[in-house]
């Protein structure tokens, strides 16, 4: 008879009451684990948003561009410097970008925009534009088309909910509108005919086109075609006016972006804003994101990139956003702690009892010759194998969940996706795969663990045999 | 040949205010194979006597000697490996560990002396078989008698050869026919293996079958008889 048998023995004596604790624990770490992965899936959603549709990991900016985002603070691109970053072995491309105030109109509806003037072939290294393109769009006509066609499954149904929504690609079809895989071949088809999104990207020789996001083209009914006015105010205030015609759609993550997005060449930007040669930024791309290797980086370039001029990271131009999320996660935190302080009591309350219990027996066996340490390590077994049994079902039982979360995000719909929406977010929720987050739960419960066992260690070794037998 | 030396000894409690004398001056010495008893009126100190045997307590004062060792001298880990070698316990109840078969319980001691496995099983069939249980091995004794349970509790006691076997009012809760079973059992062992037995009684059954009867009263000893009525 080994310890851990006469332990897993042990913990059987009072099966209702082993479940129970394990059951606590168990429930503890599943809500925690499935709670921190929306969360914390949700957190990363958003920086990578950020980061993808718009301010890249790094930037070159000038040094006063960060506190006053205007075009007076831009700079112009040196060939020199721009050529030393780029001769950094983390760093793919530098993408000079300007970037300005507009007022956009068509007709006679206007809405303040976002102007970004960009290289269209460094373009997809910077905000993959070419793969937001709107390639599928459930117009009022397509809806009622494809309702004719007698769509299988609940896809008829969606049709409504997903009225004048775009899609950049099948994947998304085919999950949002729940299309079942083995009806694609009968169905997409049908989309391609009615649906299709005429669209195209902008070439480097283009001018006076512009590409815009979905809910500004939405928002001004300017479709591909269609001409949009942009006014605003040029470098050193000089006045800044053009024609675009709309050449393209694209769909941008962020719904705040989405809404004021115009794509120029960098070319005509300039142009329209008397600022020849410069840039307001230069996204720089690089391959090793994390977060070591993107201060290293940050570190050297920033000795290479001259006076006047700074390497921003991520973190620094978003630093609205990092403390909102900073503050949602504190309070989640907060939630998880009591959840667990609840669980300590719990699993206190079964080793008090459980030592209360087996005084006498304890008395015995320490009388019949079993050492002291031999004891409470069988009691210290038979605590951990309650907790790992509640942590590990916990974390079994979280997988699939999070797995699957992770793989088929939650989406809102209705009111509450046009509350995320206001508030600048895509209504999705996806769960963050398992991470060091897994690893915090074991250790909470481990400390949780390790207190009880403590306190029943000591319990054996200041047990009075005499007065154990007495009890 | 002494087994157990008692020089002088005893035992005060001082829980509250008052002081209680449970040993109060005992000389006494137990010979290899004896059978002996110890009676006498309730508080009067039987059960404080032998846990001071069986160096489950500490005297206050005097001096007890066994098996060659001072039991004052040893360090609390070093008297728990000082019972298991060579002190048998069997309580008035709740002997046995109630996870345990019979058959493991009667290992355990053995067990925790890392007795190679079939040795243990050996002694282990033997001691069943004596006790007269071969044929509850597998039984929890949660699935015995009291007195079955006292049985199994005896040939663990019995099983690593101890000096000799404590037992505190064994027959306490047990009915006659038990109580008599579980007597002859331990006069047998007594005789077989020459095994010693001190044991604590308010049972007229018990003092009968005693052949050293030792009567306590107020933590002294009274009277210290052998008789000879071997049943
Ligand atoms: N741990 C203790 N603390 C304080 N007093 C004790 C303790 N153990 C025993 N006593 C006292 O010592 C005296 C002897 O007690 P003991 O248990 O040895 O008597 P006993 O002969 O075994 O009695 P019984 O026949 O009732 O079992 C009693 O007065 C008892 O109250
Ligand atoms: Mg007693």
């Amino acid at each position: 008879m080994k310890d851990y048998q006469l332990a897993w023995r042990n913990l059987w004596r009072n099966k209702r009451r082993t479940l129970i604790t394990a059951a606590s624990v168990f429930f503890a770490v599943f809500f925690a684990l499935v709670m921190r992965s929306f969360q914390l899936g949700t957190y990363n959603k958003m920086y990578r948003d950020v980061i993808e549709s718009y301010s890249g990991y790094l930037q070159l900016q000038n040094t006063d561009y960060l506190d006053e985002p205007n075009i007076d603070n831009g700079f112009v691109v040196d060939q020199d410097i721009t050529g030393m970053i780029e001769s950094d072995p983390n760093v793919t491309t530098v993408i000079p970008r300007l970037e300005a105030f507009a007022l956009a109109a068509v007709g006679s509806r206007t809405q303040g925009v976002m102007v970004i003037g960009m290289d269209p072939d460094k373009e997809d290294k910077g905000f993959n534009i070419r793969n937001r393109m709107v390639k599928y769009k459930l117009t009022p006509d397509a809806v009622e088309s494809l309702k004719a066609e007698n769509l299988p499954g609940r896809t008829g149904k969606l049709l409504d909910v997903f009225l004048n929504e775009s899609f950049t690609d099948e994947a998304g079809l085919t999950s949002i509108l729940g299309i079942d895989r083995s009806d694609t071949m009968k169905v997409l088809p049908l989309f391609r005919k009615y649906a299709s999104f005429r669209n195209a990207c902008l070439a480097a020789s283009d001018t006076g086109f512009a590409v815009i996001g979905s809910g500004l083209s939405e928002y001004l009914h300017a479709g591909v075609g269609d001409t949009i006015v942009l006014m605003g105010q040029g470098y050193h205030g000089t006045s800044a006016a053009g024609l675009y015609v709309v050449k393209g759609v694209v769909i941008m993550p962020q719904p705040e972006i989405d809404n004021r997005f115009v794509y120029l060449t960098l070319d005509d930007a300039r142009y329209l804003y008397d600022a020849p040669g410069m840039a307001t930024s230069a996204i720089i791309s690089i391959t090793e994101t994390g977060d070591k290797e993107l201060h290293n980086t940050q570190e050297r370039l920033t000795r290479v990139c001259g006076d006047g001029l700074v390497i921003r990271n991520w973190k620094e131009m978003n630093a609205l956003l990092l403390n909102q999320m900073e503050a949602d996660n504190k309070s989640g935190a907060i939630m998880i702690g009591i959840l667990y302080l609840v669980i300590a009591f719990g699993v206190f309350g079964t080793v008090l009892m459980m030592m209360a219990e087996r005084r006498r027996e304890f008395g015995m066996l320490v009388s019949i010759g079993m050492q002291k340490s031999k004891l409470a390590k069988v009691v210290s077994l038979e605590m951990l194998l309650i907790g790992l049994l509640g942590v590990v079902a916990g974390v079994a039982a979280s997988l699939p969940i999070v797995f699957y979360g992770y793989a088929k995000p939650l989406r809102f719909t209705g009111e509450l996706a046009r509350m995320y929406e206001d508030y600048g977010f895509e209504p999705v929720m996806p769960m963050l795969l398992p991470d060091t987050y897994y690893l915090w739960q074991v250790v909470i419960v481990l400390l949780i663990l390790s207190i009880a066992i403590a306190f029943s260690i000591r319990k054996v070794f200041k047990l009075n045999i005499i007065n154990a037998l007495r009890a | 040949m002494k087994v157990v030396e008692i020089n002088d000894v005893y035992k005060t409690y001082r829980d509250t205010e008052v002081e209680v004398r449970a040993i109060n001056g005992v000389t006494l010495s137990f010979e290899k194979g004896d059978f002996a008893v110890i009676v006498g009126p309730s508080g009067s100190g039987k059960t404080t006597l032998l846990n001071l045997i069986g160096g489950l307590d500490q005297p206050t004062g005097g001096e007890i000697i066994v098996a060659g060792h001072h039991l004052s001298e040893l360090r609390p880990s070093e008297l728990i490996d000082f019972r298991m070698e060579h002190v048998g316990f069997v309580f008035q109840s709740y002997n046995l560990i109630p996870v345990l078969t019979a058959a493991e319980n009667v290992g355990f001691i053995m067990n925790l002396q890392k007795w190679p496995k079939e040795k243990r099983k050996a002694r282990t069939d033997e001691l069943l078989e004596s006790v007269g249980l071969a044929d509850r091995h597998n039984s929890r004794p949660s699935q015995l008698s009291g007195g079955q349970q006292q049985r199994v509790a005896v040939a663990r006691a019995l099983a690593p050869r101890p000096e000799f076997i404590l037992a505190d009012e064994p027959t306490a809760n047990l009915d006659s026919k038990s109580a008599e079973t579980l007597l002859d059992i331990m006069e047998k062992l007594n005789q077989e293996e020459n095994m010693t037995f001190i044991f604590s009684t308010h049972d007229a059954r018990v003092m009968k079958r005693a052949r050293r009867v030792i009567t306590l009263e107020d933590g002294r000893i009274i009277s210290d008889e052998r008789t000879n009525h071997n049943s």
